[in-house]
Parts: C-alpha cells; sequence; structure tokens
C-alpha cells in the first residue's frame, strides 16, 4: 500500500470514528437514534449468522428466536429476580450460545437444505416456548418494564446515552469476529464451508467446529437480545419469530454474506430502508421483495461485492458433483486450506 | 382410548394428505430444476384464493358450486405457475443460500400482492359439507376429512398415471433425470419444468381450496403450510414422489397425535421435532436417497 492510500486511509478512520463519537449530538430526533440503536444490534445479529452461514456454511435459520433467548434471558432475570443489565448480558450471552449449539447439533448429521429446515423448527419450538411458558415469559403479552442499565451510577435511560453502549459491543463484537474469522479457528470454518471431506482429511475435527459455529452465531444473537430488552424495556415473542431470522438472513445477504464488513452495510441499510418503505405499507414488502431479487440474482455477493469489486469465491451447491468442480476450480484461484 | 386414537390417527391422515399435496409440489419442483422454493406456501395461497372467490361469488357476483371452484382454482393457479416458472428459473443455478432467500423474497412479493389486491383481513369459507360427524362402529369421523383423503388420493393416482403413462409424463422424467440428454432428446427441459411448476401450483391450489373450511383464508396463511409442506418433503426424502405422500402423511399424524395426546400448544413444534428426530437416523429421509454428512 502506497503512502498517499494509507494518509487517506487514516482520514477516513478519524473522521468516521469522530462522526460515530458524536452521532448522538447529530441526529434530530429521539426516533433517530432508537433506529441508529436498533441497527447496531442488527449488526451483530448479522456479524452471528455470518459466522455460521457466511463462513461454515452452516444454515442457522433460528436466528430470530435464539435472539430471543437472550432477550429473554436479560428480561426474566431483570423483572424476576432485579438483576442489572451487566450480569445479566455474560449470561444472556451464555445462554443462547448454549442453546444455539443444540440447535446446531443436527449439523453433524443433515446438511444445507435439510438443516435448514430443521433449524427452523426447532427455532419454531424456541418461539412456542416463549408464547407458551406464561408464568415464565408472560406469554404473549411478553414482559414489561425492564429497567435501563446503569453505568457507573448514571442511568443509562435514553437512546441517546445507550447509543454508546451498543456502539461499544459492535465494535467489540466486529473486532472479535475479524479475530475468530482470521484465525485458525476461521480457516477450519471455511474448510469445512468449501470441502468438508478435505477439511477432514487435513485433521479438522469438522464436528466441533461445526457446533462451535453455531455456538459464536448464537452468542452473539444473545448479546444482541440482552441489548434489545433493556434499551426497548419491553419484549414479546412476536418481535423473536421467524420473520426476525428472514430479516437478519436479508440484511446478511444483502450486505455481502461471508464479508463482516457485509454485515455492517447489510445492518445499517436494511433497518433504515424498513423505516423508510413502511410509508408505503404493502408496497413496501413488495419492494423489498423486488430488492432481495435483484441483489441475488446480479449481485450475489451482494453490496460488498460493488464496493471490492470482486465476486464471493464461495459458493454452496445442492449436490456435491457440482461443489466438488466448483472447489477444485476455486483451489486454483486461491487456497482456502493453505498456511 | 383406542377409539379416541384411530380418530386422531384419521384426522392426521386427513390433514397429512392436504401437507402431501404441498409436499408433492415441492418435491417435483425440486427433482426437474433442482430448486428448494421457499415460496411454496406463497403459491399455495394464490391457489386458495383464485378458487376460492368464486366459491363466494366475489368475481362478478357469481357464484359457483364448491366442486367447480375447486376445479377452476386448481386450473387457474396451474396456468399461473406455468408462467412463474419463468421467474423463478435464474434461482435453479445460484448459491444455496441466495436461491433460498430469493425464492423467499419472491413468496414476499405474491403475498403481499394478494394484500394489495384483497387486503391482509382474510376471511372465513363456509364448509361445503356437514360439520357434523360420521360415527361408524364407535370412531367419528369428520366429513371432510374422508373429503381430503378421497380427493387428494384421486389426484395422487392421475398424477401417477400422467407421469408414468404418458408422453409428457416420461418426458419430465426423463428430463429430471439429466437435463442434458435429455436436450439431447429433443425434450425441451425449460417447458418440461414450466409444467412441473403447473402440476405443483395445481396440487397446493387443491389443498388449499380444501382446506379453506376449516381455516381462516388470508394472504398470511402460505408461510406455515409452505413450512409444513417442505419439511414434509425432507421427512419423505426430497426429490422422492412416493416420498412425499409417506412424509406428508406421517407429518399429518404427529401433528394431530402431538395435539390430542401432549400438547395443543406445542403442536407445531412437536412435529418438527420428530421430524429432527427421523433425520437424525435417516439422514435424507424415508425414503431420500443416500446424502449423509460424513463427520
Amino acid at each position: 500500500m502506497s503512502n498517499k492510500r494509507k494518509i487517506v486511509k487514516t482520514v477516513i478512520f478519524v473522521l468516521g470514528a469522530i462522526f460515530l463519537l458524536f452521532l448522538p449530538f447529530i441526529t434530530k430526533s429521539q426516533y433517530q437514534i432508537h433506529i441508529v440503536n436498533m441497527c447496531g444490534i442488527y449488526i451483530l445479529l448479522s456479524l452471528g449468522l455470518n459466522i455460521a452461514m457466511g463462513y461454515t456454511g452452516q444454515f442457522n435459520l433460528a436466528m430470530g428466536p435464539l435472539w430471543g433467548i437472550g432477550g429473554y434471558t436479560a428480561g426474566i432475570l431483570n423483572t424476576k429476580f432485579g438483576l442489572p443489565f451487566w450480569v445479566n448480558l455474560p449470561i444472556a450471552i451464555l445462554l443462547a450460545g448454549l442453546v444455539g449449539a443444540f440447535v446446531g447439533l443436527p449439523s453433524l448429521k443433515v446438511r444445507a437444505h435439510y438443516l435448514s429446515i430443521v433449524t427452523i423448527g426447532l427455532g419454531e419450538m424456541l418461539n412456542l416456548i416463549l408464547v407458551n411458558e406464561e408464568k415464565l415469559t408472560g406469554g404473549v403479552l411478553g414482559i414489561l418494564g425492564i429497567t435501563a442499565p446503569k453505568f457507573l451510577g448514571i442511568p443509562i435511560d435514553s437512546d441517546g446515552k445507550y447509543y454508546y453502549i451498543i456502539l461499544t459491543f459492535v465494535v467489540l463484537g466486529y473486532l472479535l469476529a475479524r479475530q475468530i474469522v482470521a484465525n485458525r479457528v476461521g480457516r477450519s470454518f471455511r474448510a469445512i464451508r468449501d470441502d468438508p471431506l478435505t477439511a477432514q482429511a487435513m485433521g479438522v475435527n469438522i464436528g466441533n467446529y461445526k457446533i462451535l459455529a453455531f455456538f459464536i452465531s448464537a452468542a452473539y444473537a444473545g448479546a444482541a437480545g440482552a441489548l434489545y430488552a433493556h434499551l426497548n424495556t419491553y419484549i414479546s415473542p412476536d418481535i423473536f419469530d421467524y420473520r426476525s431470522t428472514m430479516f437478519i438472513m436479508t440484511m446478511t445477504m444483502v450486505g455481502g454474506i461471508g464479508s463482516l464488513s457485509g454485515s455492517i452495510i447489510g445492518g445499517i441499510l436494511l433497518p433504515i430502508l424498513q423505516e423508510y418503505l413502511r410509508a408505503i405499507q404493502s408496497w413496501q414488502l413488495v419492494g423489498y421483495g423486488l430488492i432481495i431479487l435483484l441483489v441475488v440474482l446480479f449481485v450475489p455477493g451482494g453490496i460488498i461485492q460493488i464496493v471490492q469489486r470482486k465476486a464471493p469465491n464461495h459458493k454452496i451447491t445442492l449436490h456435491r458433483r457440482h461443489k466438488s468442480t466448483h472447489a477444485a476450480k476455486k483451489s486454483e484461484e486461491n487456497d482456502v486450506l493453505g498456511s | 382410548m383406542t377409539n379416541i386414537l384411530i380418530q386422531t390417527i384419521i384426522g392426521g391422515i386427513g390433514i397429512g394428505s392436504l401437507y402431501a399435496l404441498v409436499a408433492l409440489g415441492t418435491t417435483m419442483i425440486y427433482r426437474s430444476m433442482g430448486l428448494i422454493n421457499f415460496a411454496h406456501g406463497s403459491i399455495y395461497m394464490v391457489g386458495t384464493y383464485l378458487g376460492i372467490i368464486w366459491y363466494r361469488g366475489m368475481v362478478l357476483g357469481l357464484q359457483v358450486p364448491f366442486p367447480l371452484a375447486f376445479i377452476i382454482g386448481i386450473i387457474l393457479n396451474a396456468i399461473f405457475g406455468f408462467f412463474l416458472e419463468r421467474v423463478f428459473r435464474p434461482l435453479a443455478d445460484v448459491d444455496l443460500r441466495n436461491m433460498l432467500l430469493g425464492t423467499i423474497g419472491l413468496g414476499y412479493i405474491l403475498d403481499n400482492l394478494m394484500i394489495i389486491l384483497f387486503g391482509a383481513e382474510g376471511f372465513a369459507v363456509t364448509s361445503p359439507l356437514p360439520t357434523k360427524a360420521i360415527v361408524v362402529a364407535g370412531i367419528k369421523i369428520m366429513p371432510q376429512n374422508i373429503m381430503f383423503i378421497v380427493v387428494a388420493a384421486i389426484l395422487v393416482i392421475a398424477l401417477q398415471i400422467f407421469l408414468s403413462k404418458s408422453k409428457f409424463g416420461k418426458a419430465m422424467r426423463a428430463s429430471a433425470m439429466d437435463r442434458e440428454i435429455a436436450r439431447t432428446m429433443g425434450i425441451p427441459v425449460n417447458t418440461m419444468n414450466a409444467i412441473t411448476f403447473a402440476i405443483g401450483a395445481g396440487l397446493a391450489a387443491a389443498a388449499g381450496i380444501l382446506a379453506a373450511p376449516i381455516v381462516y383464508v388470508n394472504p398470511a396463511m402460505g408461510a406455515a403450510v409452505g413450512q409444513k409442506g417442505f419439511a414434509s418433503a425432507v421427512l419423505g426424502g426430497l426429490g422422492n414422489i412416493p416420498g412425499a405422500i409417506v412424509g406428508g402423511l406421517l407429518f399429518g399424524v404427529f401433528e394431530a397425535i402431538s395435539a390430542g395426546f401432549i400438547s395443543s400448544a406445542y403442536t407445531k413444534g412437536i412435529a418438527f421435532i420428530v421430524l429432527l428426530v427421523i433425520l437424525m437416523f435417516k439422514p435424507s429421509g424415508i425414503l431420500g436417497e443416500k446424502m449423509v454428512e460424513k463427520v
């Protein structure tokens, strides 16, 4: 990288950081900053899904309900036991992660489209638990009156203040995800996605890594859930259903599957788009469907593909026959298993 | 106790035969195009409307009898499906994740166009059959269940004859087996796929119109049925036609048994758990070809 480009990059980075730090002062209303906060939560969810689906090729279509596990863990611990956000968050992360690992168990036996319907089904089961275990979850009405977190004794009771908590966790979540995918773990994930048999031959314990991918993606959902519960102070099962899984999947794919920057782009763009399209009601979802279709057909790698001018170098197909030829072609281009 | 069990199973087979009709479409489209169609539930919903609007006299005030509305709905949805194939075709060759999302996107479009056309509220449909149970040897059977089973059986047999005896059916099976060779034999593969799509849409319409009196017809009704249809197809072995029928019937029976004996609140979840358990032992479904994920 030339010196000049380095300077430009540093300047953009500094300006971006300043922009993010002062964002609550620029936004015009509580509503706007609330949307920004929701974008942050969706970025975390999208990063999680990307690790399972983008990097490991495992269809975790229980993301919405797993997000709910995080939200309800925080909500129940807060309203029933009076525990604060800072205690609830790690518990929510851990619990959602464990449930996610359980949801991922079928991935040991079934793959791709079969896995998608199984995880959808398990997600439905989780959502049914939220709806039906009324004593614990409040049923369809959900949980009201979750308290705002406190930081150094200051209550974080407005969206403007909460923004900094979310910003912190999004930055941490992104850096952590970058570490994960850049390391040995990430290389194993990609090897499983591109060619499980070769990965196994290279000594990757496929089963453990698949479960780990599910655990990590669900842990992100858990963090997003706890953040959501304490931000909105109210949760109900319909927030965390199948449709939210689809929304998370859409933002991940539109941003760019298999790219962490893609998750950030999708996580910012889709919630904002949704707010803008709300005015046109039913046409909203028609337009939404059209956008999905255009992206899928013309920029299969998502918006990040346009930014980086590079088509994605991974593809999951139905038949092993095609898969192996694709993998062979691919290994000439760049060696995933190398190093 | 046994009577109640038999009643429950018959009810399950009744609903299950409708799932089988939906699953048949999913499985046939997968077999011929290699497309996992998550919008099949929406096609089912459109088909239901295309039939029921005639029955309820929503078109030009014409009130047609249920059997006629049923046939009109199937034909209209088959024509719709025939042209819809062109829209779905490009999705058959993309990355599986894109295919999933793309078909879901098309589903959104169909669902919301129907909301724009007919409103989101939906309506109840009066049953053409008596709603009183028939009692045979102490077992109560709802007339609609007999209708579901009989009509589905007729359609399945007709489909089987069409596929095995007619020239079209043979061409369809050939192009599903090997696209390239079929093409060199002069079979228009894309047209065959469109016909497959039309049949799938017609069967989905049949299931939807039959079920209309026992459900609340609305533009959002497709999602759940689409999921169950896909689950049934997977249960029987995706791409396998007898498998779709077995899968649909079993899924219906699981649901009925879990609703009747375990917990009505968790019906949907329990049926999926049973699917999961079966897939753990038979990863490609009950009648599916072997496709094991090696670990």
